[in-house]
């Protein structure tokens, strides 16, 4: 045999590694809390954001709405901005990897508008939509726009040259060359898209939130700060952390079934 | 002999010389990004000008004129190179300590599994967390003042750095390793002769990515709470109801945040002149 495989069996020691450290990580959050080391104003103990979960579950106290209402809240702006985002940013940034007129176009507004910070937008979206749903899913719309364009342009311009000049010398037009070509051969760079724009989304969600609202996630957290509430600061930023990582496996999962025959 | 290139396919445009046309014209490039340009800021100044968002958007003259005037005039006792200097040192400062404890940190786990086994499922907890909701936390234990600012940055810039040297050498390419264990290289050679310079491409990358969030993260630490930079600028302009001096906050950030990304790509030309990139983008 040429080769041959070798498979490393890891000690028992590495493979319980991973547990022991979130244990023993959260046992050390739970102590220094408990005993005092770390004042109860500053931060929450495990036990205590659960039971002020529990508690938020049924009760709109202190901050004026239930969980399932910042969760829905939260998700239905993150998903709308998401959504739009995709489909403004996708076809715009296939047609500027392809289409001269389109990248002359749109390429100078776009590298003039990618460098500012999604959350500098908040107070004009604040001036022109007011603090409702339609301004926060701007600056969501604004944050994931910017992935979708540029990875969509890289993917039609990574386009193997060889295909391309095939096709030209078979006859094909430009249109045919972008729709049976270039579209396909950047899907899994549109794809990684998905991903980086989800997490873009999630993360100024919670900036836009921060500001001005009224109800979700952000809002809990900036709420919490507000009265002083350590624990529901942190179960905000728990929640956060927690159905992004969600989203984005769900996403994950969807893009394995979407791409199974083209990525190689 | 000019040639452009689209999906990497060179066209030369010798040949192509001759009668100046219609359709040369709007397919040439230069053409078309001052038609762009001039159109955007046209639109701009007619939606400014129309009361489209009622007194809510200010011309790009008025923009232009309010940072000229900040940079004479004092503004809540800095002038504008006093505002710009506050954020970048803030920025600086919160990048600098990250990515010193961050891209270590990630090349010692990429290299060592039992360091990698109890760093990286509490690094797993926490990467799902946006930096900005932090920004309660850092408050009620730091206070208002710069270290919760700089702790928010911290938060922002350790994620990308440590993300990327570790991906950086666990995508190095296993030949090298053969080659350099055939070579009759020991282990510390392979750390230091394909691990480390291998990485560089990917660690630069994570630096950029860090860089600009930390210039999003000093953005919303200082919307929230501050007395300088340029944060405080947009919030000033928010809570005035000025949309000029917001405008010229948001690009005076947008400016500083590009340079400051030239300034990490010019480096990494510098240290890994062997990466090939995709030009222009």
């Amino acid at each position: 045999m040429a080769y041959q495989t070798v498979v490393v069996k890891e000690s028992a020691l590495v493979r319980a590694l991973p547990w022991i450290s979130v244990i023993a990580f959260f046992i050390l959050w739970e102590g220094v809390v408990r005993s005092g080391m770390i004042p109860p104003t500053m931060l929450a103990s495990p036990s205590q954001v659960v039971s002020a979960f529990i508690d938020k579950i049924g009760d709109p106290n202190p901050d004026g709405a239930i969980m399932f209402t910042h969760f829905k809240t939260s998700i239905e702006e993150a998903f709308t901005g998401y959504v739009l985002a995709l489909l403004v940013g996708i076809p715009l940034g296939l047609a500027m990897g392809w289409f001269k007129i389109a990248e002359g176009l749109f390429r100078p507004i776009f590298e003039l508008i990618r460098p500012i910070p999604p959350i500098a937008w908040i107070p004009l979206t604040v001036f022109w939509f007011g603090i409702g749903l339609t301004g926060k899913v701007f600056i969501i719309w604004i944050a994931g726009i910017v992935p979708c364009v540029i990875n969509a342009y890289v993917g039609v311009r990574m386009t193997n040259p060889v295909l391309i000049q095939m096709a030209r010398t078979y006859g094909a037009s430009d249109w045919q060359i972008f729709k049976q070509l270039c579209i396909p051969s950047s899907l899994p760079m549109v794809f990684g898209a998905l991903q980086l724009a989800l997490a873009y989304c999630w993360t100024n969600l919670v900036g836009a939130e921060l500001l001005a609202a009224d109800s979700g996630l952000g809002y809990l957290i900036t709420m919490g700060g507000r009265v002083a509430r350590p624990d529901l600061i942190v179960l905000g930023m728990i929640c956060v952390g927690l159905s992004g990582a969600v989203i984005g496996f769900i996403i994950d999962r969807i893009e394995k079934k979407l791409l199974a025959g083209i990525r190689r | 002999m000019a040639s452009s290139s689209i999906a990497n396919e060179t066209v030369d445009h010798a040949s192509e010389r001759g009668r100046f046309t219609l359709y040369k014209l709007i397919t040439n490039r230069y053409f078309l990004y001052t038609v762009s340009l001039v159109g955007f800021f046209a639109l701009w100044h007619w939606t400014a000008v129309n009361k489209i968002f009622q007194n809510s958007l200010a011309t790009p003259k008025e923009v232009l004129d309010q940072v000229i005037r900040l940079t004479t005039m004092n503004f809540a006792g800095n002038n504008l190179w006093g505002h710009i200097w506050g954020s970048t040192q803030r920025v600086l400062v919160g990048f600098v300590l990250a990515s010193l404890v961050a891209t270590p940190l990630g090349l010692f786990m990429a290299l060592n599994k039992t360091v990698n086994a109890i760093v990286k499922p509490l690094f797993d907890l926490f990467k799902p967390m946006p930096p900005i909701a932090w920004v309660s936390l850092a408050i009620l234990w730091f206070g208002i003042g710069e270290t919760s600012k700089v702790f928010i940055i911290i938060i922002g810039t350790f994620v990308p750095c440590l993300l990327n040297a570790y991906n950086g050498v666990r995508l190095v390419d296993p030949d090298l390793f053969d080659v350099i264990r055939v070579l009759g290289g020991s282990r510390r050679d392979e750390i230091f002769n394909v691990c480390l310079p291998a990485s560089f491409p990917a660690i630069f990358a994570g630096l950029q990515i860090s860089l600009s969030a930390a210039w999003t993260c000093v953005l919303a630490a200082e919307l929230m709470n501050s007395r300088d930079g340029l944060g405080f600028l947009i919030k000033r302009g928010m809570d005035t109801h000025s949309p000029a001096l917001v405008l010229s906050g948001m690009l005076l950030i947008a400016a500083a945040a590009w340079l400051s990304s030239l300034a990490i790509a010019l480096l990494e030309r510098k240290c890994c002149p062997w990466k090939r990139s995709i030009d222009n983008i």
